[in-house]
């Protein structure tokens, strides 16, 4: 195991940053990319479709369902699967490994950003939109200034639930072969054969200081206390 | 788009691997299910009975699976613990066992199947320990003072009182974990087991029938995903049948001492 160390340390560049210098990022690095992008794009998106499901029950809200239903039934790597042959077919033209996880990884956690904020909504007291309302605010108003900051505020730990889910499974790109960090693990274990317990040991760490440290994080914000 | 041909996928060689596949996959659920389910109970007692020793090793299991990706964990399992295992061992799950035969020509006595079932109930079993616990938590403090005043013993409680109500309550997230880990058997193709979504790829590299393939696979998640659902929901402890129980409970009593 000791000896077995050195396997990390001369590989360490490799692992945590890829071939960064040939512009191409890999590792730790691109795990992070990969999350911070999917989240970047889930966030808004699971928003914008709750706030659909919210405004329009009945069809709208009933489609919308039926999708993040579809999504949760079949593993996340059918999800990558389809994006990868699908993407191409609709864009045209080849797009990047990494991007291609990164999107079906976003399309993968709107669904759960979805019911997370309609859950939101639904646990407000209803003289929030009844006050607003009399108030003369709209109803795009009332979500935007009234509901939303409440909501958000009071689902920011179900959120970072669905951010540290989301850290761990850009893991699957490993199966496509984007090189991040597992994948890039999964590589020098070829290589170097010998070592397979320091690599993927060392691989466990990386993920685990990462998903400790955001909740240390959340607790030291206290995002895990509610509004009201 | 391209046509569809469905010809490709649905008959001769690739119709048997999709079968294979799928049964494989049906196989190593029940094997994760049963493992996950007995891990979970064990450490569930441990930390019940453990004192501050088995608390602090029950939340160490518990973070450090639920913390770190199960694909690293299947690779961890399959690449480093499994060459760590005895040679004896070893050679004897390499050898061919005409007992390690499930229906369906699926062998479950060998390396792949057998780290992949532990992976995936290690891995759920951390899941499942939180979701049986907060069903224990809200079993009413009445019941485990009602049941020392009646003189149960410690596992009797648990076994008898606690356990089922805390089941019952916590079925559905129950199930659900059930559901994830078939759903997360498919990553076990990442390390060379072949369940459905390893075959589902191969048929894609054989005749390059991807798009047919691919969704002869979600089809079939998809509807274990519901069936598996159903069936367990509609035979598991709940709720319901619970507030019936004591009625039941006590006719035979009654009988019993008639």
């Amino acid at each position: 195991m000791i000896a077995g160390l050195n396997v990390i340390t001369d590989n360490l560049d490799y692992l945590l940053w890829g071939r960064l210098a040939a512009g191409e990022p890999g590792g730790v690095l691109l795990t992070l990319l990969m999350a911070l992008g999917a989240a970047a794009l889930a966030l808004p998106g699971g928003i914008g479709l709750a706030c659909l499901a919210w405004r329009f029950p009945g069809v709208v809200r009933n489609t919308l369902f039926l999708w993040a239903e579809l999504i949760r039934g079949i593993p996340l790597i059918f999800v990558i699967f389809w994006m990868w042959y699908l993407l191409p077919l609709i864009t045209g033209g080849d797009l990047p490994g990494a991007m291609t996880v990164t999107l079906a990884l976003a399309w993968f956690s709107a669904a759960a950003v979805m019911h997370s904020v309609l859950s939101g909504l639904s646990a407000l007291p209803a003289g929030q939109y009844e006050a607003a309302l009399t108030q003369g605010f709209s109803t795009g108003q009332t979500l935007w200034r009234i509901l939303l900051p409440q909501v958000l505020r009071n689902i920011l730990p179900s959120l970072l639930g669905i951010f540290i889910s989301l850290l761990k499974d850009t893991s699957l790109a490993f199966i496509v072969n984007v090189p991040e960090l597992t994948t890039v693990a999964g590589q020098v274990n070829n290589r170097v054969q010998i070592y397979p317990a320091t690599i993927f040991i060392f691989t466990g760490v990386v993920y685990y200081l990462l998903c400790c440290s955001l909740e240390l994080l959340a607790k030291r914000w206290r995002v895990t206390r509610p509004a009201l | 788009m391209p046509a569809l041909d469905w010809h490709g996928v649905l008959t001769g060689q690739p119709l048997q691997w999709i079968i294979s596949g799928f049964l494989t996959t049906l196989w190593v659920t029940l094997a994760g299910v049963i493992l996950a389910s007995l891990l979970a109970l064990l450490f569930l007692l441990l930390r019940l009975s453990g004192g501050r020793a088995g608390h602090a090793i029950v939340s160490g299991w518990v973070s450090l699976f639920r913390n770190t990706p199960l694909l690293v964990q299947l690779l961890f399992w399959y690449f480093a613990a499994w060459n760590g295992l005895p040679q004896a061992f070893r050679e004897l799950v390499n050898a061919d066992h005409s007992w390690s035969v499930l229906p369906g020509n699926v062998w479950w006595f060998a390396p792949e199947f057998l780290c992949s079932a532990w992976g995936l109930g290690v891995f759920t079993s951390a899941f499942l320990i939180e979701e049986v616990e907060s069903g224990l938590r809200s079993v009413p403090d009445g019941q485990r003072e009602a049941a020392l005043a009646q003189g149960f013993s410690a596992w009797r409680l648990f076994r008898y009182i606690l356990l089922p109500q805390g089941l019952a309550n916590a079925w559905q997230p129950i199930v659900g974990q059930y559901l994830n880990l078939m759903k997360l058997s498919s990553l076990a193709s990442g390390i060379g087991f072949a369940e459905l979504t390893y075959q589902v790829r191969q048929i894609e590299s054989y005749n390059a029938h991807a798009l047919e393939a691919f969704s002869v696979g979600t089809v079939l998640y998809l509807v274990t995903g519901v069936a598996i659902g159903l069936i367990l929901a509609r035979t598991g402890p709940s709720i319901k049948k619970r507030t019936r129980r004591p009625r039941a409970a006590i006719a035979n009593t009654g009988s019993e001492n008639a």
